[in-house]
């Protein structure tokens, strides 16, 4: 079991060397590492963390992954803050791509009961 | 481009956002860059150096050096209304 993915910024690569990495691989990888039933506070801040450094919007599914981590680590607070940090990603293209985020994963809002900021008022300084 | 249900909004460009922005910018910034160049070629540095050509295309240092000496500018070489001291 990989302690994280490895996938690079631009061109997606293995660690080992064996070439670009598909998109769909690299999306799988990152969902099976928040997946992980006995993930710990540490492995989710570092997973997110090194996400959010890649040159991408996290696709819905993995976004999914980490709400359920949060779930299973009783960590509220991340699942909004990771919510802020999803749209930020989307820089001047935010408008676009965070109501379409939203959309996708609102089934698991719902299922885990997860407000967005701005429900909570958190997006007004 | 995929079919979407009415009502849900269409995927939009998730990855490479800031790659394509830095391409499109760097070219941009490469262009205007090289555009001051030429504008500051054709109104500054090519004006100057034609300038120069011009004044010096009919210098003769003998006749600025008489026309100074006259002028008094000199400690060794003074003017021929100067009298001598001694």
């Amino acid at each position: 079991m990989l302690f994280f993915p490895w996938p690079v910024v631009c061109a997606q690569r293995n660690a080992s060397g064996g070439g670009v990495m598909s998109d769909e691989e690299f999306d799988s990888r990152w969902v099976e590492f928040f997946s992980k039933q006995d993930i710990d506070d540490w492995e989710l801040r570092k997973g997110v963390n090194t996400l959010i450094g890649y040159d991408l919007v996290p696709e819905p599914r993995i976004i999914v992954a980490i709400l359920q981590a949060c779930r299973r680590l009783n960590d509220s607070a991340s699942a909004i803050r990771v919510l802020e940090v999803i749209k930020a990603k989307g820089g001047p293209r935010a408008a676009e791509i965070y109501p379409y985020i939203l959309q996708e994963i609102q089934p698991t809002l719902d299922e885990l009961g997860i407000k967005t900021p701005e429900q909570l008022g958190l997006d007004k300084y | 481009m995929a079919d979407v249900p009415a009502g849900r909004l269409p995927k939009p460009q998730m990855r490479g956002l800031l790659i394509s922005h830095l391409k499109k910018h760097s070219a941009i910034a490469l262009v205007f860059a090289m555009g001051v160049t030429l504008a500051y070629k054709f109104a500054v540095a090519d004006p100057r150096k034609r300038n120069y050509e011009e004044f010096y295309k009919n210098y003769d240092v003998k006749r600025e050096f008489e026309a100074m000496k006259e002028a008094g500018v000199f400690h060794s070489a003074r003017p021929s209304w100067e009298s001598s001291d001694d």
